[in-house]
């Protein structure tokens, strides 16, 4: 029990720094930020052209639209910002990057991850948040649902990131491939369950776990329930122990880059 | 500048840029991936539009699911040829490398504009026949009237030309500003909102097809898709008319950055 909260002190004061160190740079950490709500709100420009013009696509309204990427936004945004390392985790491992965390007391993981923000996340988490009030999901009554929602959602894809990066221990040069393979998941994400059928909706809640981080929280907002809830919560904790795992047993295998580090 | 000089230099450029190609072939992950990436939102749309119109729903101009799937495979192929030019400048500005390349016997824009290039050539050779072999199986055939896809090859190819170009123009701004990125990504989703990426502009509300028309971005991307309706010889002079003065505008735009920032350099140091 100890241990965990001490994880938990130490998680603490790595965001804490993080969002110090992101402040120093104030002019480029608005920059950043307020171009990314813009870059988000361009982007949904689409849906909201085609809707327009088609009112339904497979029994989705631009509301549904809206909240699934208000919370796809929000969990891709909590993860940037709370877990940006994962984004250059592969590249880490290859080039031997992890060989000043390991001689720490700390979980290596959670330090390799949390040890670095970006910016740009809090532009995400902003048009998140802002999505899901238009869309009616911060009522007082459905706020839990939605942080719920959101956690899970960001967890999942952080997750899945951390195990599409570790692939670097076994495979030379991953760090392209596994940023692809990640990308693909936030794309499949971002677009209408009932667009996907058979081996596709198989596909998204298995290899890319885009069900998990965009349909079924989403899901969860629209329609709240306790058998949605425990899935998503299942679903989160399946991919973080996944995660966990895969990681580990790289770890095993992880070789020194043999580097010295400023 | 001599005919000799002219050729020399045009030499040293057509080297960076056919180097550029050859590294760009060798980096084969990338090259799959963005193949990948345009099958996904070839996938995806085509889904979209099967669903759309399986209930009966108007199209554009006649077009159907077929042409649809192939106006998003030629958009897509426009933008996913273009290199990120605009963070080998920023990075060379970052570390101060470019104090290091500005001695060369090369301009330096001129160099990342090679190299971009000859990487955009090798990605248009490798995405168009992939690109169109997808949107071949997707659409389940060729669009009705195939034969405007050959006159969007090149409005393509000079497109690509003209995002390079932007986007070089992006890089450059490095040297007033610490991080290029969100200057990238407004230009970016503009492009694919203003352009008609996914959407032909024939989808958009007048007002806005109105606006779009006043930006570099139909010429760029509805264009060289529109052409995937069918074979439109006056539609594709206008294009082509559009993306050489929009080409000009911003190269001239570049030339006066270029020549700002090698004053700023020169003042501030590398």
């Amino acid at each position: 029990m100890a241990r965990i909260v001490g994880t938990l002190r130490f998680l603490r004061a790595l965001v804490a720094m993080n969002l110090r160190a992101s402040l120093a740079l104030r002019g480029a950490f608005w920059l950043q930020a307020a171009f990314m709500v813009l870059n988000n709100l361009v982007f949904f420009a689409t849906w909201w052209l085609l809707f327009a013009r088609y009112p339904e696509i497979g029994g989705w309204r631009l509301h549904d639209v809206l909240t699934l990427f208000g919370v796809v936004a929000s969990g891709f945004g909590a993860s940037a910002v709370f877990a940006g390392g994962v984004r250059d985790l592969a590249r880490s491992i290859g080039e031997g990057e992890l060989d000043s965390l390991l001689v720490q007391p700390k979980p290596v993981l959670l330090h390799a991850v949390a040890s670095r923000t970006l910016a740009s996340g809090w532009g995400d988490l902003a048009t998140g948040v802002g999505m899901l009030w238009i869309a009616g999901a911060l009522a007082p009554g459905m706020l839990g649902w939605t942080a719920l929602a959101v956690a899970t959602s960001g967890t999942v894809f952080t997750a899945s990131g951390v195990i599409v990066q570790s692939l670097a221990f076994w495979i030379d040069g991953m760090e392209t491939l596994a940023r692809q393979i990640w990308e693909f998941t936030l794309t499949f994400s971002l677009y209408p369950r009932p667009l996907f059928t058979g081996e596709i909706a198989f596909l998204l809640y298995t290899l890319l776990p885009a069900g998990f981080v965009g349909f079924l929280p989403a899901e969860l907002v629209r329609a709240p329930s306790v058998p949605l809830a425990l899935a998503a919560l299942a679903a989160s904790l399946g991919w973080t122990l996944l995660a966990l795992f895969v990681f580990g047993r790289g770890l095993r295998r992880y070789a020194s880059g043999n580097r010295i580090l400023p | 500048m001599s005919g000799a000089r002219l050729a020399v230099s045009t030499q040293k450029y057509l080297a960076i840029a056919r180097a550029s190609a050859r590294r760009a072939f060798a980096e084969r992950a990338v090259l799959a991936g963005r193949v990948v990436f345009l099958g996904v939102i070839l996938f995806i749309f085509s889904r979209i539009w099967e669903t759309v119109l399986a209930r009966g729903a108007l199209t554009v101009s006649g077009a159907g699911k077929a042409e649809l799937i192939w106006y998003l495979a030629v958009t897509e192929w426009c933008v996913l040829s273009v290199p990120p030019v605009f963070l080998a400048i920023e990075s060379d500005v970052r570390s101060g490398d470019i104090a290091c390349r500005l001695v060369r016997p090369v301009s330096y824009v001129g160099a990342q504009l090679a190299e971009a290039l000859g990487e955009t050539a090798l990605r248009l050779l490798v995405l168009g026949p992939t690109g169109a072999a997808i949107a071949f199986a997707l659409a389940g055939g060729w669009p009705a009237d195939p034969w405007g896809l050959l006159l969007a090859a090149p409005l393509g190819a000079l497109a690509s030309a003209l995002a390079v170009l932007s986007t070089a123009a992006i890089g450059l701004s490095a040297f007033w500003i610490v991080d290029t990125s969100p200057i990238y990504w407004i230009w970016q989703k503009l492009a694919f909102v203003l352009g008609g990426l996914l959407l032909p502009l024939e989808l958009y509300p007048d007002w806005l097809r109105a606006l779009a028309r006043f930006s570099p971005f139909p010429a760029m991307l509805w264009g060289p898709g529109r052409m995937a309706f069918g074979f439109a010889p006056g539609a594709a002079l206008e294009t082509l008319l559009e993306l050489l003065a929009w080409s000009a505008l911003v190269a001239a735009g570049l030339a006066w950055l270029a020549n700002r920032a090698r004053l700023r350099l020169t003042v501030n140091g590398g």
